[in-house]
């Protein structure tokens, strides 16, 4: 035992001893020849290498110096060959070979010579090793005065040999695997290693090693070589796992893909016995996916690769079947051989039998937390849920028993009031279309199978046909179109009139998934976009109504069309002469004989045939009927009432001012107890809304626009004809150039002394410029009358109406009636008065933090409204003057903006959030701008600010990123 | 070339307190007969444009459904109320009670259609011992010398809805009797087309006298019946996909046009020697729902009353717009043209009655 430890130590110091001469020799070499005696002394003692295969490359002088090399027993070599890999030697060794060698010598090395005198370390060697020496050289810098591309080159030229053919022999199972990932480590760190420009080679070298491998399975010569085998397997499958943990998921799918895509329909197209998962399973070139993917065993990983897979293969154009083989191969195996890992970790079906538990928990994650494309959706469901191929053949065979137990799961999310409230639209759209899809797969018995089915769904529909936004309301009636063809095939329920049979389970928003899917780089790009649509959000709401009516007048537009092209159009302007000229429409079989009547018929010319509907909508009629709102069981009566209500104020008579307040209060407690009345009641607010609207449009231009590119406090674009444009000229009086100023060029007039060349125009004189135009806008008279009453008693459960809870579709249109109300009063005295209570009410919290999206986003375009309706001057005197209620309330407007951009779950709430920051921040700087200017013209006061102004910053997220 | 604005109407009268649902010109004199649905029947004079009588011939809480002048000096009035009652005109107005009153205890909204032609022969089928509220002396007159009593004066006939609402029946009007259920046996089919809505009688020249009834009924359908086989129907139709409201033929009886409650005008042909009853000509509408039509006589134009408050005038022969009138604020209930057909009359729900002159024949 001593003796060979003894010996061992021995044979290791002459091991060292010679790489150290030979290392020397390389340094001192003045020649290639001398380089390469130096690399042979030290091969030859380690591998069966003749003399003179290599001689013939050195030149004549340097061949007596080879041949005396003295040569080892062969059996010496094998010993000499493992001390040299284990120890110290090689490592010294190699990186005089990779770094000297190859930088200063290898170029000029014969073709013979590199091959035996200088692969032949790396070839021979334990793979383990000579990754761990190679993978660093990558990294090489240009320091230590090597050439580093040929030292890179060189490198990367061993380790596609190595990957290639990656080895682990003669280790036993516990150190295989330590070696194994601890190489699989080095391995995947080279993306990150590697120069810039380099071949993506790792993936590629590790998937042909594979695919070799697996031939050479098939050729039955690996059958001896089992263990080896397994090893090279273990080690792709630990690569791919640490692949993908370090996030290079998608460049390892991108290469997967084509290749896996290539096979699969190459098999499919093949016409063979075979059932396709035996193909899979036996054929050469096949196996070796379902091994590595077998080896990965790492449930993160897998769950990345499915999840860059599903995202993969979406934007390639892939049929069920194609997409349904291909989780089928990469998954199935991973799956369930990770499957105890998978309940161990979500724990959620304990309970179920073993193989179906993972599935569950793929299923939960992919159909329920994670959004994909639809047509990802199906192959999901036909691998994991129904567990068979989408063709029509085998979907006889499908897993009941999954599909009602995952059509359960997902009911049971789905119908929860939560999710419609609080989950992103894309993912509401994903988790309806997955369950929809499901659902068209069901049976009769399978449906009653399901624990809770019926009622969910039930559920599920009528909680979303509440919603105010129309794709949830969609969601709901597709549902409920596949649930009745369930229950009765013959017999679809139609809840939308625009239903077909054909669903669209994208629900129109798989354009909007798509940008962001193909181009994920772009996100900055993206989120500037989303910034530039915040602006014209405010407006955008209120134009909505008239898109609306737009697209039904072009649908109408094209009905009419439909119906001229085939009959007559009672309303169509006919030409006298046509109605005459029997030849148009002949009839031969009746009346022949008065033919001759009709020609002199000239008196049978039509009239002026235009038809409007206007007289159908009037109503002229009595304030006492505005009583009938409160008759909640009349829908009729409460219909005329609203009519007679809307006219009223349309019409806007003298004691509008005197009922306002009342009529309001009606308004707002108008029982909402149908749908019916309900969208009568929200028609009636928009109405309500749009007639403030096109009052205060009686103004020459609008005062304040949030979709115009220009600030409001330009100067408008009126005046003479031949009025120049304006300009923003410095101001010269004060460094601090705090309000604008413009000029422009007007034309003289004809009997005008010309004193100067411009005119000015500046802040000041634009408001009483303004002021005058101002006192057309007759909305802020009753501002104050119809906004108080509407802003109390929201949260009071009076006649049946719980504006907080169930009719939170009146308080959001409420409070949006309450914005433009406000809006419409801007820069009037009203709007700074009507401020703070509004304000006030905003603030509260069961409104600015309502579950529902619909009513937040509500609050902020009110907030919004409040920023722009206060004017500037009297924003700076209620933070100079200690205005509590409306400094604390702007403050809070900020805050609160801040809190939704960041947190909130709705998109749209964002964008109107970071708009509302971003008149916040107008409104600030004006008012700062105020201030300066009353402390100029009124030092004498001498107000001091107060900090909480001067010092207030304005933060707008994503500004600075 | 521009458009000349449509005409307004050259009169409208004012008087009644409820919707006025029918309105009828006297064949002969300038009058019109208007009934209500708070049951007051008035007489016009229509040149003066000035209420003659007006009296209260059915209860007002039923209401009058249809009036039509049934003769020089008498007038039939239709009422919910489940009576049809035949009126004397006299120099003061309507007799104190009515010359006849037929009980058809049936309760809906379908207008009777009278057949007023004194060579028309309508043979009874139903032996139906009717309660008569004019008891004739010569008790032991048999039926038939009875009929050809009557027929010297002229035969009344009137087709509506019976009290099986899918069923027509056929009455006398002078004698209060009914003579034929259309069909006489019950038939599955007549039944699943629910309630008759609009019915129409008109003697065809070619069936030699024998009065023809064409019925349309609540699922849209259309039945021509020949009462001389009233077990089977001529034809059926289905023109419409909402109840039939109203029906109207020329006075040729080569064709006719249906108004129903959904979007659709239709003008269609009536061929009695083969029984057939095509389209001619769809016209849709913007606003659905007619509750009236008629033709003019001399079959010049046509005119529907329409729940979209509009009176709209179309040619005939062409199914043509030709107008739109737009006068009452209301559903319009009924229109009518006079004899001479120079005038035309439109009734509606805002108690208005509006006279035109469109379209004056040339003389």
């Amino acid at each position: 035992m001593e003796n060979e430890e003894k010996k061992r130590r021995e044979l290791e110091r002459r091991v060292l001893e010679k790489v150290e001469q030979a290392i020397s020799s390389v340094h001192n070499a003045k020649d290639v020849d001398q380089v390469i005696i130096a690399l042979y002394s030290v091969a030859v003692c380690l591998f069966p290498i003749h003399f003179h295969s290599i001689s013939g490359s050195v030149n004549e002088k340097y061949r007596e110096e080879l041949r005396a090399v003295e040569v080892p027993s062969e059996d010496d070599k094998t010993e000499w060959c493992h001390v040299f890999y284990r120890g110290a030697a090689f490592r010294a060794f190699a990186r005089v070979l990779l770094y000297d060698v190859a930088s200063n010598w290898l170029a000029c090395f014969a073709a013979s010579a590199r091959k035996h005198v200088y692969d032949v370390f790396f070839l021979n060697g334990c793979a383990a090793e000579i990754v761990q020496v190679v993978v660093p050289c990558l990294q090489l810098n240009g320091s230590g005065g090597h050439d580093s591309s040929a030292v890179c080159l060189n490198a990367e030229r061993w380790l596609e040999n190595l990957l290639g053919g990656a080895q682990f022999q003669d280790l036993g199972h516990e150190q295989l695997k330590q070696v194994i990932s601890k190489v699989s480590q080095l391995v995947t760190s080279i993306p990150d290693k590697a120069r810039q420009g380099a071949p993506n080679f790792t993936f590629l070298t590790l998937l042909q090693g594979a695919e070799e491998w697996d031939m050479m399975l098939a050729d039955g010569t690996a059958a001896a070589e089992d263990i080896h085998m397994d090893g090279s397997i273990r080690f792709i499958g630990e690569a791919f796992a640490r692949i993908c943990r370090r996030g290079s998921a998608d460049v390892l799918l991108s290469e997967m893909i084509p290749r896996i895509l290539g096979q699969v329909r190459s098999v499919l197209s093949s016409n063979s016995d075979l059932a396709i998962s035996e193909i899979f399973d036996s054929k050469p070139g096949f196996r070796f996916w379902l091994k590595i993917m077998e080896a990965v065993n790492d449930s993160h990983s897998v769950e990345r690769i499915a999840e860059e897979l599903l995202h993969q293969l979406a934007v390639q154009n892939i049929n069920d079947v194609e997409g349904y083989w291909i989780l089928w191969i990469l998954l199935d195996k991973s799956l369930s051989a990770n499957s105890i890992r998978y309940v161990k970790t979500y724990h959620a079906f304990s309970f179920l039998p073993g193989s179906s538990n993972e599935q569950f928990t793929f299923v939960e994650k992919f159909l329920l937390w994670k959004v994909f494309p639809t047509c990802c959706l199906r192959w999901i469901l036909y691998f994991a849920v129904l567990e068979c191929t989408p063709d029509s053949a085998s979907l006889r065979s499908y897993n009941a028993h999954g599909l009602s137990n995952t059509v359960h799961r997902l009911v049971v999310a789905w119908s929860r009031k939560e999710f419609v409230q609080s989950s992103p639209i894309e993912q509401q759209a994903y988790v309806t279309a997955a369950l929809g899809l499901c659902l068209e797969k069901m049976a009769k018995e399978d449906l009653d199978a399901t624990k809770d089915g019926l009622h969910s769904i039930l559920q599920g529909v009528s909680c979303r046909l509440e919603s105010p936004v129309y794709l949830i309301r969609r969601m709901a009636s597709a549902i409920a179109f596949v649930f009745s063809k369930i229950i009765d095939p013959q017999n679809p329920l139609y809840l939308d009139d625009s239903a077909h049979e054909e669903i669209d389970w994208e629900f129109g928003l798989a354009t909007r998934r798509k940008g962001p899917l193909t181009t994920p780089v772009h996100d900055g790009d993206e989120r500037t976009v989303e910034r530039e649509n915040s602006f014209s959000t405010l407006s955008g709401k209120e134009i909505q109504k008239g898109e609306e009516n737009g697209v039904g007048n072009v649908a109408k537009a094209r009905r009419k069309k439909e119906s001229a092209f085939t009959l007559i159009d009672p309303d169509e302007v006919i030409d006298p002469a046509t109605i005459n000229e029997s030849t148009f429409y002949e009839d031969e079989s009746d009346y022949a004989s008065e033919d001759s009547e009709t020609s002199s018929d000239s008196s049978l010319q039509p009239y002026d045939l235009t038809d409007d509907d206007a007289d159908l909508k009037r109503k002229l009629s009595q304030l006492v009927d505005v009583g009938a709102l409160r008759k909640s069981d009349d829908a009729e009566g409460v219909e005329k009432a609203l009519d007679v209500a809307e006219k009223l104020i349309r019409a806007s008579p003298d004691e509008l001012k005197y009922m306002a307040g009342d009529l309001a209060k009606t308004l707002v407690q108008t029982s909402v107890s149908g749908v019916m009345i309900l969208d009568i009641m929200i028609d009636a607010a928009q109405e309500l809304a749009s007639a403030r609207i096109l009052k205060s449009e009686h103004r020459p231009e609008a005062l304040i626009s949030s979709t115009s590119d220009e600030p409001w406090f330009m100067p408008r674009n009126i005046g003479p004809q031949g009025a120049g444009p304006w300009k923003e000229i410095s101001s010269t009086g004060t460094p601090l150039n705090w309000s604008y100023s413009y000029e422009r060029e007007l034309p003289s007039k004809a009997r005008q002394i010309k004193r100067g060349k411009t005119r000015r125009w500046s802040l000041r004189t634009a408001i009483q410029d303004n002021q005058m135009e101002w006192s057309q806008n007759s909305f802020p008279q009753y501002a104050a009358a119809f906004m108080l009453p509407a802003m109390q008693g929201y949260d009071k459960k009076r006649h049946g109406v719980d504006l907080l809870g169930r009719d939170f579709i009146v308080l959001g249109k409420l409070i949006y009636m309450l914005g433009v109300c406000i809006k419409c009063a801007a820069m009037h005295p009203e709007a700074s008065v009507l401020a703070s209570p509004l304000l006030d009410m905003l603030r509260s919290r069961e409104i600015s933090h309502h579950a529902e999206a619909y009513v937040r986003r509500s609050v902020l375009f009110a907030a919004s409204c409040v920023l722009l309706a206060l004017h500037p001057s009297y924003v700076a005197t209620a933070v100079v003057e200690g205005n509590i209620e409306i400094s604390e309330g702007l403050e809070w407007v900020r805050i609160w903006a801040l809190q939704v951009a960041e947190s909130d779950t709705d998109r749209e709430c964002h964008t109107l959030a970071m708009a509302c920051l971003q008149l916040h921040a107008e409104m600030a700087l004006q008012a700062s701008r105020a201030l300066e200017s009353s402390k100029d013209t009124s030092t004498a006061k001498s107000i001091s600010l107060s900090a909480s102004v001067s010092n207030r910053s304005i933060k707008i997220p994503y500004l600075d990123s | 070339m521009s458009k000349r604005p449509p005409p307004d109407p050259v009169a409208v009268l004012r008087g009644h307190r409820a919707s006025v649902t029918d309105a009828c010109f006297h064949p002969t004199k300038n009058i019109l007969f208007t009934g209500s649905t708070d049951g007051e029947l008035r007489i016009w004079d229509t040149v003066q444009h000035r209420t003659i009588s007006s009296s209260w011939v059915h209860s007002a809480a039923h209401g009058i459904i249809s009036v039509v002048a049934g003769g020089e000096n008498r007038v039939i009035s239709q009422g919910r109320d489940g009576t049809i009652k035949y009126w004397d005109i006299g120099e003061a107005g309507l007799s104190r009670s009515p010359l006849t009153t037929i009980k058809t205890n049936s309760y809906h909204f379908c207008k009777l259609s009278l057949l007023n032609n004194p060579h028309a022969k309508v043979e009874p089928t139903e032996v139906v011992k009717n309660h008569r509220e004019s008891e004739l002396a010569g008790g032991t007159m048999s039926s038939t010398e009875l009929e050809s009593d009557k027929k010297v004066e002229g035969s009344i006939y009137v087709a509506a809805a019976g009290e099986d609402l899918s069923v027509v029946e056929l009455w006398d009007v002078n004698t209060a009797e009914k003579l034929i259920k259309l069909p006489n046996h019950s038939i599955n089919s007549t039944k699943a087309r629910g309630m008759c809505m609009a019915v129409r009688a008109f003697l065809p020249p070619e069936s030699q006298g024998h009065a023809n009834v064409v019925s349309g009924y609540e699922d849209g359908s259309m039945v021509w019946w020949d009462i001389r086989n009233p077990a089977s129907p001529v034809t059926c139709v289905k023109f419409h996909s909402e109840p039939v409201l109203s029906l109207s033929f020329d006075n040729l009886c080569g064709g006719g046009v249906s108004g129903s409650a959904d979007e659709k005008i239709v003008r269609f042909t009536l061929d009695p020697s083969t029984g057939s009853c095509l389209v001619k000509k769809e016209i849709i509408l913007e606003r659905p729902g007619i509750a009236g039509t008629s033709i003019r006589p001399d079959g010049k134009i046509f005119a529907t009353a329409g729940w979209d408050h509009r009176v709209r005038i179309y040619d005939y022969r062409k199914a043509n717009a030709l107008a739109i009138l737009k006068y009452h604020h209301v559903t319009c209930n009924a229109i009518s043209f006079s004899d001479n057909s120079k005038l035309m009359a439109s009734s509606s729900e805002d108690t208005t009655v509006a006279l035109w002159e469109i379209y004056p024949p040339r003389n």
